[in-house]
């Protein structure tokens, strides 16, 4: 008896000294060695020049990049983008690329943000899709002396938030994926559906609302959005989804995804079903997964940024506010290596928070998708 | 017997207690951060609510019986006082009426397990699928929140000294389920009715009324966790606590609680959640991923329910276990 219990004590023991030992540096993400060669100008640009912030190379700062969550080509793209302006800033300190589970994205994302302080962050650049369920844990962040900059999906009410990089302007959005439908469509318009990724993603929320803007514009009277549903970004949902809407109104002309998941997933369920003369997809997609999609006619056409560029222009603006070159206040401008100058300026597409402006879009269809998809 | 009882189940806890040092100690040593006092209250912040339920829960396996459907419960009660708040109703009022439909839900499965004589794994699985149903037909794919600022800070800030609200409220809660549990004669019917129906039946204790009862604290208790997880979060939608019950019969089974009921203390419990909060606590500031985390409770879990299962099987094979010790092995249709 004695014996067999200090014998599964060892062995939990063990296990325990396993599970911390697996998680130790090692586990943290490190950057590639082969991205370290820096822009000369860079390593020269130090002081601030007619107004326009430049960052100070070579410091350590600490930076988590907290996407939605992990395993999805456009967030492992943003941190491509943000280990190259790591290695052109030549942070010492690795960035570490963590998220939660698809499943498990808001309360994953809430423990990633409560840790941080802990951690010693001294940035956490998130994707957010915990609406303002996060902007508890991210105000005692701040309050801890973390920076906390949203890119890619904001919090909504900025609480909790020092700055947003946003991709692209979240109403010209709206206005993209009406010009979209009605160029698919063609005059005679007819009806479109949305199906968009969790009801919680503030991207995905600040552009359908400025679609349903857009869509009180004239030029778009008969393009008629009739339902909005949401997948959750996991691929079979997305799936079923746009079959389910397929099914409810047989004269559907168009599924609007606005997110890489929904709209590969839509295009897959359409192609199978062979529907794709009837019910053709657009929103935003990867080149890389909708080729076959755009080249067949399923998805003639869809939008969408360089997540890599996103990525590299939050790692930047992040690493300057957290060094001191800028302090996050609206009207400061700033240069961002190769992408040029930006400028803070109040969220015009929300009550409150503030706002540095990527853009702009690239629409891909049968001409240029192609070469994009390599 | 009941000596040898007493002397596994001392050394189970014994056992967790070690663990519990050698995590603390090691995660102490390797992850800088972990001992600071607001990482320790922030670990249990974080699942105070599943810990809340884990209390209900423990008293649910002790009887013999499993509630599957309680994150269900917890997501509906949460749904539930956000969809009042919209119609205009108070939240005070609102929060009442939650804690009403989560002892009806309890209720309601407690009528066909004792009454009916149905096995709770097939009725809570019904409840845990039906309750959620409800959740998503209040509020749809929606997110709701705004919430009044006083609910907000009982949720997110600190109440008394460094502690919020939830945690004193789990204090308070361990010593009354403690209590009951271990002291009471209600506590007593429970280990009763879970080692043997029968022989409970035939001491005069009413089955029905014991497992009623339980199921019914079982499904306020996850109500009223609900309800502080929506004050934690300030928002709610249909999916939320979705996949907590896993967490909390993780919880109660690796405090050495035995699924076939009967036995099983509240001191081996609260040593499981310190267990599994730490540790996944440890692993997430060394940026282990979700996926290690699950894979290491797992690890635990199996471990918890094979290791004193192989210790009765290799007594019984040296001939000195009876038959009735060797029905201790799980049989498939039992999980």
């Amino acid at each position: 008896m004695r014996i067999k219990h200090s014998a599964s004590l060892s062995l939990l023991a063990g296990l325990a000294l396993v599970a911390s030992a697996c998680g130790g540096p090692a586990a943290a993400p490190s950057q590639s060695p082969t991205q370290a060669a820096a822009t000369p100008t860079q390593a020269a640009a130090t002081a601030t020049a007619g107004g326009v912030a430049k960052a100070t190379p070579g410091q350590s700062v600490k930076m988590m990049l907290l996407p939605k969550f992990l395993g999805i080509l456009p967030f492992a793209q943003a941190n491509k983008g943000a280990g190259d302006a790591a290695a052109e800033l030549k942070n010492s300190t690795a960035l570490a690329f963590v998220g939660p589970t698809a499943d498990n994205s808001v309360q994953g994302q809430i423990e990633f943000m409560t840790n941080a302080a802990t951690q010693g962050y001294k940035v956490v650049m998130i994707s957010n899709n915990a609406g303002d369920q996060i902007a508890p844990a991210a105000t005692a962040a701040q309050a801890a002396g973390v920076k906390v900059v949203a890119w890619d999906s904001p919090i909504p009410s900025a609480k909790g938030e020092n700055l947003f990089v946003a991709q692209v302007d979240f109403n010209e959005m709206g206005k993209v994926m009406a010009d979209m439908a009605l160029s698919i469509m063609g005059a005679d318009g007819g009806k479109f559906a949305i199906l968009s990724a969790s009801p919680d993603a503030a991207n995905q929320n600040a552009w359908i609302k400025a679609l349903n803007d857009a869509l009180k514009d004239p030029k778009y009277a008969k393009v008629q959005l009739v339902d909005t549903v949401y997948g959750n970004d996991q691929s079979e949902r997305s799936y079923t989804q746009a079959q389910a809407l397929v099914a409810k109104y047989p004269d559907l002309k168009v599924i609007m995804a606005p997110t890489t998941v929904g709209i590969a997933a839509a295009a897959k369920a359409m192609q199978d079903g062979n529907l794709c003369s009837k019910v053709k997809i657009s929103g935003l997609g990867l080149p890389s997964e909708m080729v076959s999609y755009t080249m067949n006619g399923c998805a003639p056409q869809f939008a969408l940024w360089s997540f890599v560029d996103l990525g590299y222009l939050t790692y930047y603006t992040s690493y300057m506010l957290a060094t001191g070159a800028i302090k996050g206040a609206e009207g400061e401008q700033f240069e961002a290596g190769r992408m040029g100058t930006f400028k803070i300026t109040k969220d015009p597409t929300r009550s409150a928070g503030l706002r540095v402006l990527m853009g702009p879009f690239k629409i891909y269809d049968k001409t240029n998708v192609e070469a994009e998809a390599k | 017997m009941a000596r040898e009882l007493l002397r596994r189940l001392v050394s189970w806890e014994g056992l967790l207690l070690a663990i519990l040092a050698v995590i603390v100690v090691v995660t102490g040593l390797a992850v800088p951060g972990y001992l600071n006092p607001q990482n320790q209250i922030n670990l249990l912040e974080l699942s105070v609510e599943k810990a809340i339920v884990v209390l209900a829960m423990t008293f649910v396996i002790v009887s013999g019986e499993i509630d599957l459907s309680i994150a269900s419960v917890m997501g509906l009660s949460a749904v539930l006082v956000a969809w009042l708040k919209e119609q205009g109703v108070p939240l005070e009022v609102g929060i009442v009426a939650a804690l009403l439909v989560g002892a009806l839900c309890g209720l309601f499965n407690g009528y066909w397990v004792a009454v009916i004589g149905l096995p709770s794994l097939a009725v809570t699985l019904a409840g845990l699928i039906g309750y959620r149903g409800a959740a998503l037909l209040l509020v749809g794919d929606r997110s709701i929140g705004g919430f009044p600022e006083w609910f907000n800070r009982l949720g997110q800030q600190p109440l008394f000294g460094p502690f919020p609200l939830a945690l004193i409220v789990f204090a308070v809660l361990l010593v009354g389920a403690t209590v009951l549990l271990q002291f009471s004669g209600f506590g007593r019917y429970a280990y009763v009715v879970g080692s043997s129906p029968e022989v409970a039946r035939f001491s005069g204790v009413r089955v029905r009324r014991v497992k009623l009862a339980v199921f019914a604290m079982s499904g306020v208790v996850s109500a009223f966790a609900g309800v502080l997880l929506l004050a934690r979060l300030g928002a709610v939608r249909g999916s939320t606590a979705e996949g907590f019950e896993l967490d909390i019969i993780t919880m109660v089974l690796l405090g050495g609680v035995s699924i076939f009921g009967g036995s099983g203390t509240m001191a081996g419990v609260i040593l499981s959640i310190l267990v599994v909060l730490n540790l996944r606590n440890g692993l997430a500031l060394a940026n282990a991923t979700g996926n290690t985390q699950a894979g290491v409770i797992g690890a635990l879990l199996i471990l918890s329910v094979l290791v004193p299962n192989i210790v009765v099987a290799a007594r019984s094979r040296l001939g000195r276990g009876g038959p009735a010790e060797a029905a201790v092995i799980p049989k498939l249709s039992d999980l």
